[in-house]
């Protein structure tokens, strides 16, 4: 026994450790009793890894259990989207612009097209403009729906994944029938929308409408009332308004901290002032409060949807300027004036006039906008997204600190970044 | 937005009117934009959307300095905005306004990343989005694309940046007319509708 007592004394060791050479400060977390006496340890998570939504890389300064410092560290999918776009005619640029913000693409596109809109004067007919609406809030049912399934994984819970994945699924389904591609469907354009919805399309949507509400409140079963979830969530992460306001935070993660700002309600686009629908919102701000709104949002926006197909009307679906949208193919075969239309506005696109544009919309991750600078040519001077998953990132290092490194997983996944659209 | 008006007399600062005036634009002085900033967030501009840069140097039309900041901002509770745009000189730092709002500490990174242009005071003036060994500023005019030439035979080559050139605003294109701006809809006649083509078979 006692040669058991003697061998820390003997270890040399020891010394060259750093917590015995340099004194430590007595830690706040661990309520300053000095017992947990360890050193910092820096953690780096990511940039592969499945909580992450993508490739972020936080490097995380943990002291025992408890996080100390957060620092995230972006840029690994940084594409120069917005040099390029610079580079493209305007009718071009329709390809990159659902490829920042792979989940909500649609949303991406009305953002472009809204300010080139207001640029060139277009008008958009007001079947375009209910289709777009259609399109963009689907999208957002889909983009809350993989928020749920992925975050709900993160929090180790893997049977919710496969609920909502069957109706993003059937969405995928629906985008696929109307633009030709399930992810980026480059389906809008200025004035309008590419082509008419297909046959059957209304049949498809109302289908899927019809039995979403019932779902949803299945979603809601399998994790609002679930002891393990709300003790993750619940309290964890919390934002205040002054803080999420200070922080620039827009989207559900601000509604959720109990502000009312919708892009929607506030400055309407796309005609969304003729819909009515709620705006859902939080009370404590913390991560439990930013999962809630957002199922709520999905049963608004299904509403939005079913306003939007009554509202479905036959009728043109581009502006009927020829100096904007291209001639119908069957044209081109008897008139001279429509080859030369088409054959102009496919080498050269069309010339905005000087000036500038920003028009806010609402995306299902908080406020998207284009800044669109033109000096007159046929592809935009200075074109910068304003992209809301970038601002929305700058949360992590405030309300990720202080709790458990579990708490810093859940408050990744109830922030919502898509990488994406951090990274552009 | 009365209060705010007089705010806007106060700071002896001129409107720059943008686009019909769909949002407000302001054209501030470089020394006294900060002041005016922080003014703006006292009459309610609660939330900085936005900075971002433009790099004025092939611009069409005559600017008065290279570059150009703009501050995005927005009152939260009724969804009104401004923007602040203030020029800025090539090699000038402009003073940081993470102080006014956090949230411009990314956004000033940003701008600094892809357009140059130094913030001073900034608590952490780095490189953000691309590679640490990126040389230069990718969003300046004078970057290059760094593409290489279509090659055909006989010596003949198509230069990717001369070919679009012809496509920018500096050129006027072989006709010189610019046939697609259009700023009065009314003026322009109008066309049948182009498209639905009818679905009965």
């Amino acid at each position: 026994m006692a040669k058991v007592k003697e061998k820390p004394v003997a270890m040399p060791k020891l010394e060259t450790r750093a917590e015995v050479i340099i004194p430590q400060e007595r830690s706040e977390l661990t309520g300053g009793s000095g017992l947990l006496h360890t050193e910092i340890m820096r953690l780096n998570v990511g940039p592969q890894h499945p909580s992450t939504h993508g490739v972020l890389r936080v490097v995380v300064d943990m002291e025992g259990e408890y996080v100390k410092r957060v620092e995230p560290h972006i840029g690994y999918l940084h594409t120069g989207f917005e040099k390029t776009m610079e580079n493209r005619t305007y009718a071009q640029n329709f390809t990159f612009a659902p490829r920042m913000d792979y989940l909500h693409g649609f949303g991406y596109e009305l953002a472009y097209a809204l300010p080139v809109e207001q640029l060139v004067g277009a008008e958009v007919p007001d079947r375009a403009r209910e289709i777009r609406v259609l399109l963009v809030e689907l999208n957002r049912i889909s983009s809350h729906l993989v928020f749920l399934g992925t975050g709900l994984l993160d929090l180790g819970a893997l049977t919710p994944f496969f609920y909502t994945f069957v109706e993003r699924e059937a969405i995928l389904d629906i985008f696929e029938a109307v633009g030709g591609q399930r992810l980026h469907q480059g389906y809008f354009r200025v004035g309008g929308v590419a082509k008419d919805t297909p046959d059957g399309f209304e049949g498809m949507v109302k289908k899927f409408l019809d039995t979403f509400d019932a779902k949803v409140d299945e979603y809601e079963k399998l994790f609002k009332t679930n002891p393990i979830f709300l003790e993750r969530t619940q309290n964890t992460g919390i934002m205040s308004e002054a803080v999420a306001l200070d922080l620039g935070i827009t989207g559900p993660n601000l509604r959720a901290s109990g502000v009312p700002l919708d892009h929607r309600k506030t400055t309407p686009y796309s005609g969304y002032e003729q819909y009515d629908f709620d705006i859902p919102l939080g009370t404590h701000g913390d991560s439990f409060d930013r999962f809630v709104v957002r199922v709520q949002e999905m049963r608004e926006s299904a509403k939005i949807c079913r306003q939007a197909l009554s509202r479905l009307k036959p009728g043109a679906i581009q502006d009927p300027n020829r100096k904007i949208s291209l001639p119908p193919r069957e044209e081109l075969e008897t008139s001279m004036e429509a080859v030369i239309h088409h054959f102009k506005l496919v080498t050269e696109g069309y010339h905005p006039p000087k000036g500038e544009a920003y028009v806010p919309t609402e995306s299902a991750r908080g406020e998207l906008g284009c800044y669109i600078v033109s000096d007159g040519g046929s592809m935009p001077y200075r074109i910068h997204f304003r992209a809301p998953s970038f601002v929305n990132l700058q949360a992590l290092p405030v309300i990720g600190i202080g709790g458990l490194f579990a708490d810093l997983i859940t408050v990744i996944a109830s922030l919502d970044p898509v990488m994406g659209d951090v990274d552009r | 937005m009365s209060s705010f008006v007089t705010a806007l007399e106060k700071a002896a600062l001129r409107e720059y009117p943008v686009l019909e005036g769909k949002i407000k634009t302001v054209v501030a002085a470089l020394d006294t934009f900060k002041a005016f900033l922080f003014e703006c967030k006292a009459v309610g501009f609660s939330l900085c959307a936005d900075v971002m840069g433009v790099d004025y140097l092939e611009y069409t039309e005559f600017m008065p300095e290279r570059f150009a900041v703009i501050y995005n901002l927005l009152n939260a509770k009724n969804g009104e905005r401004i923007l602040v745009k203030v020029y800025v000189p090539d090699a000038v730092k402009i003073p940081t306004v993470t102080d006014i709002w956090r949230t411009a500490e990314y956004h000033e990174r940003e701008v600094y990343d892809l357009l140059g242009i130094e913030f001073e005071d900034h608590p952490d003036m780095r490189k953000i989005l691309t590679p640490e060994d990126l040389d230069g500023h990718p969003l300046r005019k004078d970057f290059p694309l760094g593409e290489t030439p279509t090659l055909f035979r006989e010596g003949r080559f198509l230069d990717p940046s001369a070919f679009r050139a012809g496509l920018s605003g500096k050129d006027t294109g072989l006709s010189g007319w610019r046939g697609g701006s259009r700023i009065d809809s009314s003026l322009i006649p109008k066309l049948p509708t182009a498209i639905p083509v009818s679905k009965e078979k």
